[in-house]
């Protein structure tokens, strides 16, 4: 979705018909940030500042509102992004093994995304699936009891 | 005025008025309620918990920021558990905050130490989380150092509610962090360094970048002055140690909507003491500008001007103060025996629409028009006006912004009309006619063609709704925005420079050849034409950068020396407005008094001294003025009547050159140079 193509009034609906103009633009703020997500895969600045001046919100404004929700990424992702689970069970079966694995193979740190983008690593509190512990997830999937040779599977299908 | 109640405070009767909240209620009683976050005249937020308070018959205490007052109220600020709670506070914010007292530049006015101090904590009982964030340092007029921040969210509210919008929030909880635009720094996140953030913020997160080690708060001696740099003369506060400015802070009253100074007003003190700066009086020999002494000069200058008589002609700014306007007009007309004055006001407006001007007060106005002006805080044309007007409409104010052109304050109005000024005028006030206001039949024939729109119809129901409503308006357009002033509410003439309305007042107005004669009307800056005069002496930072054709003899009296400057024949080094006192009356109509702050720099003198003495050389001896010589001259009856709907012509200089122009020794004299290039490169 392109930024200058957003209908204020009309993402709005009938709420958008009682509000003031100026709230009505404030309004769809989140609305338009999780649209810009999902074309970029992260927040890019330049958009944003369109976004700033189509809305008539500071600039600063829409990042502290976009940097309250851990949702939001102010920079690129990677294609795959792997959460590795440090519950307590997890973490008992050696969830800090498979972390460090992963640091170490792309070097990078939790948090952080490959130069390439091929994979962003960060860590999840648990995703509800002990018995399969250790987990990671990997994008929308789960990868349960990893061991040395998933690990290095998983390893391999990112690249 | 709002009705009073009467309640009760730690056993102190106090009457407040109907609206207050409990923290200025408790003011008028003596008693302090700590607070960090709540900024008087804005609605408290209630984020620091510090402000907790008991009311008697409610269980829970409450936070005295956004708790009005009510009649029969009974309130205690020090009980047991408040106290427990505050105590709390402070000990939870300690646990992030360096405990450097002893270096820290804001010991002696940092409330979190005062707090601490109040109940005795040394150090934070909760274990010690820093998340080294690194300070922005990468200006030289605010350093914003995280570390010490305690988000109390003070300097985020005022920079929203003056409209400029560049801090906010990051993050939430413990991690958050006040920043600006994707964490950039500040000269790139479109601040315009006015320092508003710096002059409330209760620790040492945001301070002058140069304040290190520069000595702290009590050795400061503190003076209250007016800046004289653009038509707002704000209130400012000036803080001097050992005889040399340290520093310049907002001076209006707490809660005011005028609380506020822009970057020239707050860091050009600098240029006092630039490489620019002329410390003795200068004069061409074979050629060349050679130091001299007054002596030599005064005498060369008062030669000259006796000989010459009506072939002289002084240009001066408006920025002078009325003192010096006096004595330079008594010196013109009775020691040079000459019409030819004129001032730099003439350029953008006519001295009656200043003289017939109210006297208003922007914190008493519920409803604002602004005609044909653009004030603006990013151009620092008018840039407190632009900001009272914003944080007055945070604060409920109605704005109608009448303008031809684009005005970046429409943005904050109720309704902006665009289009002809004037016929938008007369059509508000064919409306209000219609809804049975009185007016004089010359009126009421010149209005009953106006074209009506829903805009215009809702703009003259605001106006007739409005209890204190007030006009503020160009010079140009003045006269006819008056008519609605005729029907209520009051009307200001906004000139551009801080005193325009006093010399107004003084008289010095055109009598003889006008400004733009005596320059020469060129058309650029670079070309120069025939002047009407054969001897020019100008006063202060005039706008002219070169000599105009035909003067035999050009003399500058002025604190910097300027590119007209080295082309004179004689220079009089005189005193910057911080070095000597005087009175002013600013555009609203107050007289505001301007006490000498430091001795002047070398040999410079004030204007009116350096008046006298050429007067006593020349034969004619002139007086200081007294002050009631000022006062006589500031009355002035100001009833208005009709005067037709025109629009005045030739009133047509950019106000952003002008201001720059008036102000290049300040600004090319100091940290604000760096500034101008930094904006220079971004509006590429």
């Amino acid at each position: 979705m392109k930024v200058e193509e957003i209908d204020v009034a009309e993402q709005m609906g009938e709420v958008g018909r009682i509000l003031r103009e100026y709230d009505r633009k404030k309004g769809i703020l989140i609305h338009a940030l999780l649209a810009i997500q999902e074309d970029h895969g992260y927040l890019p600045e330049d958009v944003l500042r369109k976004l700033s001046k189509k809305l008539d919100l500071p600039l600063a404004e829409i990042y502290s509102v976009a940097s309250f929700y851990k949702q939001f990424h102010f920079t690129p992702r990677g294609r795959k992004v792997v959460r590795v689970c440090l519950g307590t069970a997890c973490y008992v079966r050696g969830a800090k093994k498979v972390l460090s694995t992963l640091e170490e193979r792309f070097n990078i740190k939790v948090g952080e995304t490959t130069e390439d983008l091929a994979m962003t690593l960060e860590t999840v509190g648990c995703i509800g699936c002990c018995g399969l512990a250790p987990v990671a997830t990997v994008n929308e999937d789960v990868v349960g009891e990893i061991g040395l040779k998933k690990l290095d599977r998983l390893i391999k299908t990112i690249g | 005025m709002a009705d009073i109640v009467g309640l009760t405070i730690d056993d102190k009767e106090v009457q407040a008025p109907e609206g207050m909240n409990l923290i200025d209620a408790a003011e008028l009683a003596g008693v302090h309620i700590p607070n960090l976050c709540y900024l008087k005249g804005m609605k408290g937020i209630g984020a620091c918990r510090l402000c907790l308070i008991e009311i008697e018959g409610l269980k829970a205490p409450m936070i005295a920021c956004n708790t009005k007052v009510k009649e029969g109220m009974v309130i205690n600020t020090k009980t047991e558990k408040v106290l427990e709670i505050r105590k709390f506070v402070i000990d939870l914010i300690l646990s992030m905050h360096p405990l450097d007292c002893m270096t820290c530049t804001k010991a002696g006015v940092c409330r979190l130490q005062q707090y601490a101090y109040d109940f005795g904590i040394k150090e934070s009982s909760f274990t010690r989380k820093r998340f080294g964030y690194p300070a922005d340092e990468a200006n030289p007029f605010i350093k914003r150092d995280p570390e010490y921040c305690i988000i109390c969210g003070k300097c985020v509210h005022i920079c929203k509610a003056q409209g400029t919008s560049v801090l906010d929030f990051m993050g939430r909880g413990v991690e958050a962090k006040v920043i600006t635009a994707n964490d950039r720094p500040l000269q790139e996140s479109g601040c315009t360094f006015c320092g508003s953030c710096v002059d409330v913020c209760p620790v040492n997160a945001l301070l002058e970048a140069d304040r290190w080690r520069k000595g702290r708060e009590w050795e400061y001696e503190k003076v209250n002055s007016v800046c004289l740099l653009c038509g707002n003369g704000c209130e400012i506060t000036v803080s001097t140690k050992e005889g040399s400015i340290q520093k310049i802070n907002a001076g209006a009253a707490e809660g005011s909507a005028e609380r506020y100074i822009c970057a020239y007003g707050r860091f050009g003190f600098d240029c006092i003491e630039a490489e620019t700066r002329l410390t003795h009086p200068m004069k061409r020999i074979n050629g060349e500008l050679k130091e001299t002494t007054w002596e030599d000069a005064l005498r060369t200058v008062a030669d000259k001007l006796k000989r010459s008589g009506k072939d002289v002609g002084f240009i001066s700014v408006a920025g002078i103060v009325n003192e010096d306007a006096l004595v330079l007009k008594k010196f013109v007309k009775d020691v040079v025996k000459t019409e030819n004055v004129n001032t730099t006001m003439s350029l953008y407006a006519d001295s009656d629409s200043l003289r017939k001007s109210h006297t208003a007060d922007i914190d008493d106005a519920d409803l604002v028009f602004l005609v044909g002006l653009s004030p603006s805080q990013r151009e620092r044309i008018l840039p407190a006006l632009d900001a009272a007007i914003r944080k007055k409409v945070n604060r409920g104010l109605k704005l109608v912004v009448i303008n031809s052109s684009e005005a970046k304050i429409a943005e904050a109005s109720t309704i902006s009309l665009k289009g002809d000024e004037v016929s938008n005028l007369k059509a508000i006030v064919r409306v209000l006619i219609d809804k049975g206001f009185k007016a004089d039949k010359e009126i009421e024939s010149s209005v009953k063609d106006a074209e009506v729109s829903e805009d215009i119809e809702k703009a003259a129901s605001l106006f007739a709704e409005a209890k204190e409503p007030l006009i503020f308006s160009s010079p140009s357009l003045f006269w006819a925005s008056a008519n609605i002033s005729l029907l209520k509410g009051k009307i200001i003439s906004v000139a551009l420079e801080s005193n325009a309305r006093g010399v107004a007042l003084m008289g010095l107005t055109t009598e003889g050849k006008t400004y733009k004669e005596m320059v020469g009307t060129a058309e650029s800056k670079e070309q120069s034409a025939q002047s009407g005069v054969k001897v020019l002496y100008a006063v202060g930072e005039v706008p002219l950068n070169k000599r105009p054709d035909g003067i035999d003899f050009l003399i500058v009296q002025n604190s910097h020396l300027t590119e007209l400057a080295q082309q004179a024949d004689v220079i009089l080094p005189s005193a910057t407005f911080l070095e000597s006192a005087g009175t002013i009356i600013d555009y609203m109509g107050r007289l505001k008094y301007l006490p000498q702050i430091i001795e002047p720099q070398g040999a410079s003198k004030s204007h009116r001294d350096i008046f006298i003495h050429l007067s006593k050389i020349i034969g004619s001896p002139l007086k200081r003025p007294a002050e009631a010589e000022v006062k006589k001259a500031t009355r002035v009856k100001t009833k208005l009547s009709f005067s037709p709907f025109v629009k005045k012509e030739g009133f047509d200089i950019s106000p952003s050159e002008l201001i720059d122009s008036i102000n290049a020794s300040v600004i090319n004299g100091s940290r604000l140079l760096w500034l101008k290039e930094i904006e220079r490169a971004m509006a590429v």
